[in-house]
């Protein structure tokens, strides 16, 4: 069969359905472009589109705002599913502090219409206004504020989803407990769309807090940092997030966010400072969020992007393992002090990254831990250079694909 | 509660395990720790919902993994069921012995292999019980979070297979959120390791997430590792008494719109708030009031009044007759007393007991309630109200005499009704004890057969013949296609 604009979509999904490649929200980079484009505006397109691609052998790979899509290099001809019409909340009730949006739906968005109730999703994850709900759950970030709030997966309560071979599933519920059957939403969040297509999902929102406070601690290196960053990781409370960050040759920082009534905050800012050994500069409101956001958004539209993780305790070794072969490169870092994790952006030629990466890996796994590549430049195959799945768990989760998608159409 | 199964003697039931097979097992696991006698099986023919009993063909408490693997092993090769036990406190016979199954107890796995306090981390054999993880983290200043009503005699083993809740997973959450890793033994014996405290890489389904609340379905946890958490510095506990059970559930929903977080909201009725106060565990709740609701609130010390006085605040805004605040901790546990004793007061009313288990959204508690008190008359059963407020997790408990066949039958109507009720507002048939034998025929009101089959999927991809703990959860064959 021949692809590109000889696919006959025009069949399987109406014409608003039908992306030009590279046109609007359809910013795809995956190694090869994609042979067409199509934005299903409901499940029945879903549904129609997969069931196509299966009978002809094309393949599908559903894609949100195409951030953490890394260099997949499909082998044959395939469709990028675009989430971009999928879009809207359905279902809002603020008493029950629940939320039921389609997948497509930025986080800005929904960040907007959460806060006219004084709710919110806490999740924080590099950019995550201009990211779709659907692509943070199929990528599985939560973000720094997992600490505080748990991790996104404990978040989504239900899914709508569409299996590779057009089935739908309605996954979990709308309610905050549900034990009824196995857990397959757990495999969803983090699959990164090789399962199914999410096309909707419901998940639990939180009060604001009271009050929003950030303590910064500045140092030229993070090393001089980290007594303080341990210290505020073991300290009697539990920080809504804690992360450490060096940017280029701009120093280092530790930013730990407080949430809570004030008084809260005063004595929780107290304890800390006591077990840290020192006085952070404080701020709430814009300059709070001005302090976030830069170090979140760092590095953002870095070609290469990955994380290190081990365990909490080892964050020294985890952070000279991730600065060793970084010296004298123009990288960003922020380190996850609760979790043990350490991403790092930046961008550079692909042949200097695989020796990067690497070195990360080989480093970030004699201390027993991960390397993870999201993003990475044409030509570089992140599974490949990412940390290894044991050969049981690879078993288990091939079980898991061959389930959702038994045709193999989700790339 | 769709088939109450009687009890009947053993040998009319019971076939016993081959010799050749029981000296196996012995070799394994040591002499005394292959049960046959079938007066000491009585002990396990049900969990902790005693309306179904059947008396397993032998029971055997490995103490290692490796004695996990090597007993599966040995039954699966002889084409027997293996059914998985903790503590047996189940409310939903997911422990439930089969005809043809042996029962594989994790009492002896009940040590705590490691407590890094650095990390706040520990990792622990599954017959370990709950409160004993936190008794034992308690000197690092840590605690373990979920804590199932249960939680001094439930095992972690337990936790894991129903991924259980308690009062206080209104604020932090139910066990699937604190499980980092686990050790695994699958069909035939094999020993499989999921997850770890340093996650897992690029690609990685989350199977820990998955094999959490598969109730026995898809094998055996034998190491579990989980997160802890600091010590909160203070607590506050309320208590509102209501004159109705609507003012109660609006008090309910003016806290959570307030922008609190309590760490646990509870209500009881009226029937359950007698039960209690005509019983030993009397906690003062008058016995005229329509509802009483506790609240908690935990965290650092500082904040914790003026959370207290917003909820006080709350509830007389709402009606509340009276709101009494624990002034330490002996009146703390005298206020939860109504709530924690209601399941065991109950027991002097009736000879038998349904706790059954639902979730709606909590904003249709209100006519939820309403439309239970309906059934319970339309019925002629006494059903008494326990629940998660916070969660909207209802335990509306059926009051019935198990050897009265015409009660019985109206019990398992009544059930069914209450369970249709909850899924038509938009709830679901459990929210923490899981489905067991007892709401396995409810599945379809939540899932379709699609849905269904694809749980008999994931049962298969773990346990393709089908040998663990089989007849539970989901309806019809899981094996044979």
């Amino acid at each position: 069969m021949s692809v590109g604009s000889a696919m006959p979509l025009a069949d399987v999904v109406s014409a608003e359905a039908l992306v030009e490649p590279g046109e609007g929200g359809s910013r795809i980079v995956l190694g090869r472009e994609p042979d067409a484009v199509v934005a299903p505006g409901s499940i029945e397109e879903v549904v129609a589109l997969l069931a196509w691609a299966e009978s002809n052998s094309v393949g599908v790979i559903p894609v949100g705002t195409g951030s953490h899509l890394g260099d997949r290099r499909p082998p044959g001809p395939y469709v990028a599913l675009s989430t971009e019409r999928l879009n809207g909340v359905e279902i809002y009730e603020p008493a029950d502090l629940t939320l039921t949006a389609r997948s497509g739906t930025r986080m800005g968005d929904l960040a907007r219409v959460a806060e006219e109730h004084r709710q919110w999703l806490p999740f924080d994850p590099m950019d995550v206004p201009n990211r779709t709900l659907g692509g943070l759950a199929s990528a599985g970030v939560t973000g720094p504020l997992w600490a505080g709030y748990g991790h996104l997966r404990n978040h989504v309560l239900g899914m709508t989803v569409v299996c590779g071979d057009g089935r739908v599933l309605r996954l979990g519920g709308r309610v905050v407990k549900n034990v009824a059957g196995f857990d397959l939403i757990k495999p969803m969040v983090g699959s990164r769309g090789r399962l199914a297509v999410i096309t909707s999902l419901t998940v639990r929102l939180f009060p604001l807090p009271a009050v929003d406070r950030v303590l910064l601690l500045e140092g030229a290196e993070a090393s001089s940092l980290l007594p303080a960053a341990r210290a505020v990781a073991t300290a009697p409370i539990l920080p809504a997030s804690v992360v450490l960050s060096v940017s280029g040759d701009a120093g280092s920082r530790l930013l730990v966010r407080l949430h809570g009534a004030r008084e809260t905050v005063d004595a929780d800012q107290r304890t800390l400072e006591s077990h840290a050994g020192g006085v952070f500069a404080v701020a709430e409101g814009s300059q709070a969020t001005e302090w976030l956001t830069a170090t979140r958004d760092a590095g953002a539209d870095a070609a290469i992007q990955l994380s290190l993780r081990a365990l909490p305790a080892q964050l020294g070794a985890l952070l000279h393992v991730a600065r060793g072969p970084m010296a004298g490169m123009n990288q960003e870092l922020m380190a996850d002090v609760i979790e043990g994790s350490v991403r790092l952006a930046w961008s550079g030629a692909t042949t200097d990254a695989a020796l990067v990466i690497e070195e990360l890996r080989s480093g970030a796994e004699s201390l027993g831990g991960t390397v993870t590549v999201d993003c990475c430049p044409v030509g570089m195959d992140p599974v490949a250079r990412s940390s290894r799945l044991s050969a049981d768990a690879r078993e288990i989760g091939e079980g898991v694909k061959r389930i959702f998608d038994p045709g193999g159409v989700l790339l | 509660m769709n088939q109450v199964a009687s009890s009947v003697s053993f040998e009319s039931r019971v076939t016993p395990v081959p010799r050749a097979l029981v000296l196996k097992l012995r070799e394994i696991v040591g002499e005394k720790h292959v049960i046959t006698n079938p007066d000491r099986l009585l002990v396990y023919e049900s969990d902790g919902l005693s309306a179904y009993r059947v008396v397993p063909r032998a029971v055997v408490l490995p103490a290692s993994t490796d004695e996990v693997a090597r007993v599966v092993q040995v039954l699966h090769t002889a084409g027997i069921e293996v059914v998985p036990r903790g503590a047996g406190t189940g409310l939903s016979g997911g422990a439930l012995a089969t005809e043809h199954g042996v029962v594989v107890g994790t009492a002896r796995m009940n040590q705590i292999l490691e407590i890094d306090a650095e990390n706040r981390l520990a990792r622990l054999q599954p017959g370990v019980i709950n409160a004993r993880l936190t008794e034992a983290t308690k000197s690092f200043g840590l605690y373990y979070a979920p804590d199932p009503s249960s939680q001094s005699t439930c095992t972690l083993g337990g936790n894991v297979a129903e991924n259980s809740g308690g009062p206080h997973c209104l604020k932090y959450g139910v066990t699937t959120r604190y499980v980092t890793g686990l050790t695994v033994v699958l069909a035939g014996g094999r020993v499989v390791r999921l997850g770890g405290p340093a996650g897992e890489p690029y690609a990685a389904l989350d199977l820990v997430g998955l094999f959490v609340g598969s109730e026995g379905c898809f094998g055996i946890a034998t190491e579990i590792e989980v997160r802890l958490l600091p010590i909160t510095e203070g607590v506050r506990t309320l208590l509102g008494i209501f004159d109705t059970m609507e003012a109660a559930g609006r008090a309910v929903t003016a806290i959570m719109a307030s922008g609190l977080m309590p760490a646990a909201m509870e209500i009881v009725d009226q029937a359950t708030i007698r039960a209690v106060e005509a019983s030993v565990f009397a906690a003062g709740y008058p016995v005229d009031a329509g509802a009483a609701l506790v609240v908690e609130f935990d965290g650092t010390e500082a904040g914790l009044d003026a959370d207290a006085d917003k909820a006080e605040t709350c509830c007389f805004a709402e009606g509340a007759r009276e709101v009494q605040r624990a002034t330490d901790a002996a009146h703390r546990e005298a206020l939860w007393r109504g709530r924690k004793k209601a399941f065991g007061a109950m027991g002097r009313i009736a000879p038998d007991l349904l706790v059954q288990d639902a979730t709606v959204p909590r904003t249709k508690l209100p006519e939820v309630l309403v439309r239970i008190a309906e059934i319970g008359e339309q019925y002629a059963l006494e059903i008494a109200n326990v629940f998660h407020a916070g969660d909207g997790n209802l335990h509306p408990n059926i009051l019935f005499d198990r050897n009265d066949p015409d009660q019985l039958e109206r019990v398992e109507r009544a059930s069914k009704e209450i369970m249709q009720l909850c899924v038509d507002v938009g709830g679901t048939i459990t929210g923490e004890h899981g489905v067991g034998v007892d709401k396995r025929d409810y599945m379809p009101l939540v899932h379709n057969e699609t849905e269904l089959e694809m749980l008999r999927s994931a049962k298969r991809i773990f346990d393709p013949d089908g040998l663990f703990n089989p007849g539970k959860v989901i309806p019809g064959p899981v094996v044979g296609r």
